[in-house]
């Protein structure tokens, strides 16, 4: 077992939080860890990122080397392309929130960044912070990602859990609640991808409906997966995408809403 | 056996608490502070009594620590690479006296300057002093070395370096600790000529740490960080210092075994050790984060004959910079992963430097002063190191310089000593006590014609909400006590609601021709909860 994974985003975002919760993961499932991440200035607001890397070897290099990331998790589109010369062609996933956080005055419009996010071959879009919101707080933004990477990651998600509880038990109970809410909310939109793919779905077309529904915690009704299978089985999939990408509003887990937006279509 | 995951700076503190130390003295500043916070958070949980309280500056840290060695005890310093041109003159002079208990010294240098103004090489201070350096290579090693360090230090009677670099400060791995060792039992040195440098008791220490050289090379040949692995001879050789080690290892994979390697974490430089490398090696690469130390002593400069050395002078590897994986590899000619392309992705990244939080004071003091010296022409802001050095950047654009700890005052002073008024300076509460107080006495006594501002938010909120050691009242008192006539002592707080007023009063010591002194006073908005137990841990010592 070996897997390199790049976190990144904004400075402020939580990346050593869901570091944190990999990183005593990978402890507890006696794997070898290494983990730089980044101090100072650049916390305020910068960009900021962690290399995670774990293995059942003795690993060498704190750092990455280019091109071997199996995973880039971002919690902003932008930073998630700052770190593709990372990204494994082979195998690397970059899975990201598509909620742009915007500190700088030249932020680029977001179509462009999602036009670049929809030719990875291998990709996850997610609705990051509005799921936190809805899990209890939008500072779980962080929690919600890592559970959108758990079918990507070598952790049982109740392992993974078990850190996420302790982590935030030094805060208070309330915020282990909101916590494993927003881990579980996320783990539905990457256990619902799998499905999707695994019956046959294109990755990245899947990916692209991912954010614009409004994922409760894990599991996903059997019935709503089945419906957004048939869903991608119609020759105008892409129309809908697109609609659904321009007016960015955000569909209930109902197995009647894919149908509605096709036939909306016609 | 107890396994943790700690950062590279949490395994120094681990190893220091281990080795049985009974001080840690620093100053904040990244990529060291976690190696103090660790310290002092543990000893009060484990109940640990080792004194952990953050010191003025890292001259003051560093006296202190020598303090507690001439008591017995023994003292970790921590401090960044900048901090050690601050400590300087104790730390030079402490070869020479010699120390009683353990003194270790842990300075995180920045390659690249991540977080820094300069990326200096703390090696070059440990070579100055003729004390023993440790680079570890990873975080188990920054363990031990540290454990062991004590205990060299208390052999030889010296003060011992480590030096770290930012990806190892900054990176977590896991742990094995060892069983920790009891601190030691206060004792006086009975020869108090050894510590009162006058020149006759100089002469001799000075001599001591002479006569200790040879001691230390040997102690450099036979030590287990200093490894050389002699693959076969004619192949090509390679010296690895520190955290290179596992760059080369992850560039070369099971080509590492083609190489003659020797792997350095302890030095003065293990000199039979590298002859033997230079001559079983067809060529010889030296890997090192920081300077060319190592390479500079190997070619000295160019004036010897090893043209087989390759390194950062040759321009093989970059001279500036953190070392990685990749440039190594890309120099030893490894194969490269591929990695994902996308056309048209640079048009869309834009850099996202650092800014001030929302809603901080410094916005509003950057604020304050823009609108007062409009109608000035060419009016310049020394600036200093803190948050509001990002002040430089729009849309504040209010600071024009900054060049270490407290230079602003000493720069504005000097500036209008060349002519130009107004002159004015913003310096942050923690840095104007850790090197403002001396140049403003010096403003003070010649009434120079200054503005200072002094960014008092009652925390050092850049290196992750520290206490300061003073704020509120506390700074005024401390300006008057330097002499500054409490007239031209200003306070002002900036809120959007005051920036009339505010400046206002800017405008009215602007036209006063002499030194002056605003007080820009608001909490920082991003470590209030720190500001609240610092001041009421601060009322409960006061009381």
């Amino acid at each position: 077992m070996k897997q390199d994974i790049l976190l990144c985003g904004v400075g402020g975002q939580g990346i050593l939080s869901m570091a944190y919760v990999i990183d005593h993961s990978a402890m507890e499932a006696g794997y070898y860890l290494k983990q730089p991440e980044v101090h100072g200035m650049s916390q305020r607001g910068g960009a900021v990122q962690a290399h995670v890397r774990v293995s059942d070897q003795p690993i060498a290099s704190d750092l990455i080397p280019l091109g071997s990331a199996e995973m880039i998790l971002a919690l902003e589109p932008m930073e998630s392309l700052r770190y593709l010369p990372y990204l494994s062609m082979e195998m690397g996933w970059l899975i990201t929130d598509i909620t742009p956080f915007v500190n700088m005055p030249d932020y680029p419009d977001p179509s462009s960044i999602y036009a670049c996010l929809f030719q990875l071959p291998r990709v996850q879009l997610v609705n990051g912070f509005h799921l936190a919101r809805k899990a209890g707080s939008p500072k779980a933004q962080n929690m919600v990602m890592l559970g959108a990477s758990s079918c990507q990651l070598h952790y049982p998600p109740p392992m993974l859990e078990k850190q996420i509880a302790q982590l935030f038990a030094r805060k208070s109970e309330r915020l282990v609640h909101i916590n494993l809410n927003a881990f579980r909310t996320g783990r539905a939109v990457s256990d619902f991808h799998r499905v999707l793919v695994e019956a046959g779905v294109p990755v990245g077309l899947a990916a692209r409906v991912l954010p614009w529904l409004d994922f409760d915690p894990w599991p996903v009704p059997e019935a709503v997966s089945g419906a957004w299978i048939e869903f991608f089985k119609s020759s105008r999939v892409c129309e809908v995408l697109d609609v659904m990408w321009s007016k960015q509003e955000v569909f209930p887990l109902d197995p009647e809403v894919p149908g509605r937006l096709l036939k909306d279509i016609q | 056996m107890n396994r943790q995951i700690l950062l590279g700076n949490e395994a120094v503190a681990r190893g220091a608490i281990d080795a049985g130390i009974s001080g840690v003295y620093a100053y904040p500043g990244t990529p060291s502070t976690e190696i103090f916070e660790y310290i002092r958070s543990r000893s009060a949980k484990e109940n640990l009594g080792i004194h952990a309280r953050w010191s003025t500056n890292e001259k003051v840290a560093y006296e202190e620590a020598l303090g507690m060695s001439y008591g017995g005890l023994r003292a970790l310093v921590s401090f960044k690479h900048v901090g050690l041109n601050v400590a300087a003159d104790p730390y030079i002079s402490s070869a020479i006296s010699g120390i009683h208990g353990g003194l270790m010294l842990a300075v995180a240098d920045d390659p690249s300057m991540h977080s820094s103004q300069n990326e200096q090489d703390s090696r070059f201070y440990a070579g100055f002093a003729q004390i023993i350096c440790y680079e570890p290579a990873d975080q188990q090693q920054a363990y031990w070395m540290t454990r062991e360090g004590f205990d060299l230090s208390e052999k030889l009677k010296l003060p011992v370096m480590l030096r770290l670099v930012t990806r190892l400060a900054h990176s977590r791995s896991i742990v094995t600790l060892t069983e920790p060792r009891r601190q030691n039992q206060a004792s006086l040195c009975p020869d108090t000529s050894w510590w009162t440098l006058l020149p006759s008791n100089a002469r001799r220490g000075f001599d001591r740490l002479l006569n200790k050289q040879g001691e230390l090379r040997e102690l450099s040949e036979s030590h287990p960080a200093n490894h050389l692995t002699i693959a076969g001879a004619g192949k090509p050789g390679i010296i690895a210092a520190g955290v290179t080690n596992g760059y080369l290892r992850e560039a070369l994979g099971e080509r590492i075994a083609e190489f003659n390697i020797l792997s350095l974490g302890f030095y003065p430089l293990p000199i039979e050790k590298i002859r033997q490398l230079i001559e079983q090696s067809s060529e010889v690469w030296v890997l090192e984060d920081g300077y060319p130390f190592i390479e500079q002593q190997l070619t000295g400069a160019g004036l010897h004959k090893v043209p087989k050395v390759k390194g950062k002078l040759g321009g093989d590897l970059p001279r500036s910079g953190e070392l990685t994986p990749d440039l190594i590899g890309a120099a030893l000619k490894c194969s490269k992963n591929p990695a994902v392309v996308l056309p048209g992705v640079e048009s869309v990244l834009k850099p996202r430097p650092p800014v001030l939080c929302e809603g901080c004071p410094h916005s509003d003091t950057f604020q304050v002063i823009r609108e007062a010296i409009r109608g000035y022409s060419d009016v310049r802001i020394m600036g200093d190191i803190g948050c509001y050095t990002l002040g430089f950047y729009k849309p504040h654009e209010g600071l024009h310089s900054c060049i270490c700890m407290g230079a602003s005052i000493g720069m504005a002073a000097g500036l209008s000593h060349a002519g130009f008024s107004p002159v004015i300076c913003v310096i942050g509460d923690s840095t104007f006590t850790h090197s403002g107080l001396t140049p403003l006495l010096d403003a003070v006594q010649e009434n120079t014609n200054i503005k200072v501002f002094v960014l008092d938010n009652s925390i050092v909120a850049m290196t992750g909400g520290q206490p300061t050691m003073v704020t509120d009242g506390e700074v005024v008192r401390l300006l008057a006590g330097l002499g500054v006539p409490g007239e031209r002592i200003r306070v002002i707080k900036p809120l959007p609601r005051n920036l009339e007023e505010n400046v206002r009063i800017v405008r009215e010591e602007l036209q006063y021709r002499g030194l002056s002194v605003i007080i820009s006073r608001r909490e920082c908005v991003t470590y209030y909860k720190e500001i609240k137990t610092a001041k009421s841990n601060r009322q409960g010592e006061l009381r």
